[in-house]
């Protein structure tokens, strides 16, 4: 449970939200996308708000028969009316945010056969396909070795620039992604401790 | 191949029947092993049959209350499949215990209740049990009608929904982002599956639909390629498993339902083989895979009409055919007192007639698959028969004697003799002995002339059958051997 948290999300900024294990980072996030609604107070979003959502890559099945291409196409499937027969637009967007996130060049490979910062960089495309304003990161550089994690921090500092997109990201590494990001929520025991800029 | 399909063929009703339900099970059954609930499929298809037995116990149910009973049965198994299915998707929700737990427990119990509603019930045990493994056999053509009508009625929310399953099925958190509700298309999915559960259930028994739910899928996801391939792959493997299996089963005298499964169980292994072998033989492993669904289709199936279907017998004392003269099997008299039902006469197959379809055929009953099993038994002594679908549709009400035989064939224009029967008894005695009296008599319809009588009294028996089906095709050899005059082969 999170605890007297009032925050703001500002256009065009890169948030970290840092804590230790269990300190309700997640929880704050789920909050936000709106999957947790709060027990006392409330989230106000922007009507039309277009949230991109990058879930820990974990909480996916390697076993689905998906390549990277394929998995980038889910997130164009965001508009897709009852009758959908735009198929080539949404390929055409799924495409773009693959070479977006410099992943165009494994797209055709089995996701399951991806290395750890390879499949970051296809969640990312995918919630880059949804043509967001708003992305949210859960722990996005968990696990993959620091060079990749360099290359994941430097493409998301390039996309809030090119495309002026706000970021939020749960991450542990503070020391590694704190330079880059305009603001820092630090979170402990289910409390926002301090915003620092 | 092309005798399975045509229309005189005796079991062209359960081969199409059995191809609906294979293929509907092995396309679900895709999204149920991706989904990981391989187990649900084991404990969902015993929970159906569950609540068949159960009703079947709480109505006393008999040969001489079919009807009724059989609507229950499939409502019994239709709620207990979405209550089952219910609680385990709560439990699993919750996540309070591993998921596993509460299937185990489902799969325990109603296995043991299955057996103990059999044991506990006094009556119908045959139909009963013939029911609950599946009665292919007994399909009928609006038994057809309706499966394959649900069959296309399922495909439609599956196909234009298929993205949407997918994201859900995916990622259900990402999906929600971009507002598609994963708790609507869950309920979809398991509407599909529990529809597909109770209704093969039902039809083709427990084994034959966790067999086709999970087999083909892992055959499918074995060979590679994405989603839509893996569908297509999986409904080509149940369907050749089914086809193979089936034609497999006849040849061999054995039930269908275990071949059939035992086939989709070699394609699997074929499948995991050639993935094996595919990072260094790709091009052998695609073969070897093609190769085996092909076999499992096809071979089998091109020795349908081999030995055992038609091996030439002596006419007997039958008169000798005459040429160009076709005898004509008109629909065989009940005179036994009991209805004899051999399928579920269930109120979904009772649709068509209750929209007014004044065709829609009623449910099959022992003296039909005899009346089809002397068609049969008719050619292997060399005659000429005409084809039960065409009498059928000639001659709908079965004539009390030769000659109210002669008048029916007359007015429907068939100017061949025909055969006429009637069944005054067909029960098991409890030592599996089956006690049979039929009478037979072929007639000339223009002089009205008796050409021919007959008749079956010796008991015959029937250990191994235990369905009215296996009874029929069991004993039927031997019963018109004795109508008939002319021994069987040993």
């Amino acid at each position: 449970m999170v605890r007297r948290a009032s925050l703001v999300v500002h256009p065009e900024e890169f948030v970290i939200i840092v804590g230790s294990n269990g300190s309700g980072k997640t929880t704050l996030l789920r909050g936000l996308l709106g999957f947790l609604p709060p027990l006392a107070g409330s989230v106000s979003r922007r009507a039309g708000l277009r949230v991109g959502y990058v879930p820990q890559r974990e909480t996916l099945d390697p076993l689905y028969p998906l390549s990277a291409f394929g998995v980038a196409l889910l997130g164009a499937w965001r508009d897709l009316s009852f009758w959908r027969v735009s198929a080539a637009r949404e390929r055409a967007r799924a495409r773009d945010a693959l070479v977006a996130c410099r992943a165009d060049e494994f797209a055709s490979r089995r996701y399951a056969e991806l290395s750890g910062g390879q499949r970051q960089r296809v969640l990312l495309a995918r919630a880059l396909a949804t043509d967001p304003e708003l992305l949210l990161l859960d722990e996005p550089t968990a696990g993959i070795d620091p060079e990749a994690e360099e290359g994941i921090l430097d493409l998301l500092r390039e996309l809030r620039e090119k495309r002026g997109l706000s970021i939020w990201m749960v991450t542990h590494h503070v020391h590694a992604i704190g330079a880059r990001s305009d603001r820092t929520v630090s979170i402990s025991g289910g409390r926002v401790l301090c915003e620092a800029a | 191949m092309s005798d399975f399909f045509a229309a005189d063929f005796l079991f062209r009703n359960a081969i199409l029947g059995g191809l609906g339900i294979a293929l509907l099970c092995s396309v679900v059954g895709v999204y149920l092993v991706l989904r990981r609930l391989v187990l649900i499929g084991v404990a969902l298809p015993q929970a159906s049959a569950a609540g068949v037995a159960a009703v079947f116990f709480a109505t006393g149910h008999g040969s001489g209350e079919g009807h009724g009973t059989h609507r229950l049965a499939l409502l019994g198994s239709l709620l207990t499949t979405f209550a089952a299915l219910a609680g385990l998707v709560a439990a699993q929700r919750r996540a309070r215990a591993p998921a596993e737990w509460g299937i185990g427990a489902l799969f325990a119990i109603t296995s043991a209740a299955t057996i103990l509603f059999i044991a506990l019930n006094p009556k119908g045990d045959i139909e009963m049990s013939g029911l609950l493994r599946g009665e292919l056999l007994a399909i009928t053509p609006s038994d057809l009608r309706v499966l394959w009508g649900a069959l296309l009625v399922a495909a439609v929310p599956f196909f234009l929904f298929r993205r949407e399953l997918l994201l859900t099925s995916f990622d259900p958190e990402f999906a929600r982002t971009i507002g598609r509700d994963p708790v609507r298309y869950d309920a979809l999915l398991y509407a599909l599956i529990g529809g597909s559960i109770a209704l093969g259930v039902m039809e083709a028994g427990p084994l034959v639909v966790f067999g086709f739910l999970v087999l083909p899928a892992l055959a499918a996801l074995h060979l590679g390629g994405g989603l839509g391939a893996a569908f297509a792959i999986s409904a080509a493997i149940g369907s050749a498993s089914f086809l193979g299996g089936f034609a497999l089963a006849y040849r061999a005298d054995l039930p269908a339902g275990p071949v059939c499964v035992g086939v989709a169980a070699a394609c699997w292994l074929a499948a995991a083989l050639a993935a094996r072998l595919r990072t260094r033989h790709r091009a052998l492993s695609a073969i070897l895979a093609l190769a085996v669904v092909a076999a499992a289709a096809t071979l089998p199936g091109c020795s349908l009409r081999g030995e055992r279907g038609l091996t030439p017998l002596s006419r007997g004392a039958l008169p000798a055919p005459e040429p160009g003269h076709a005898i004509a099997v008109l629909p065989f008299d009940n005179q036994t007192g009991e209805p004899l039902h051999v399928s579920a006469d269930l109120f979904w197959k009772d649709v068509p007639r209750a929209l007014g379809d004044p065709f829609a055929a009623p449910a099959l009953t022992v003296p039909d698959l005899l009346e089809q099993r002397a068609a049969v038994e008719l050619a292997r002594r060399g005659f000429e028969v005409v084809p039960i679908e065409r009498v059928r549709s000639l001659v709908i009400h079965p004539p009390a004697d030769p000659f109210a035989a002669a008048r029916a064939a007359k007015r429907a224009g068939l100017d061949g003799p025909v055969l006429q029967g009637t069944l005054r008894r067909f029960t098991v005695s409890g030592s599996g002995v089956l006690l049979v009296r039929l009478e037979l008599a072929l007639v000339d319809p223009a002089s009205k002339q008796l050409l021919w009588t007959g008749s079956a009294r010796r008991p015959v028996p029937i250990r191994a059958a235990q369905t009215w089906s296996e009874i029929v095709l069991d004993a039927g050899p031997p019963i018109f051997a004795e109508a008939f005059g002319a021994s069987e082969p040993r």
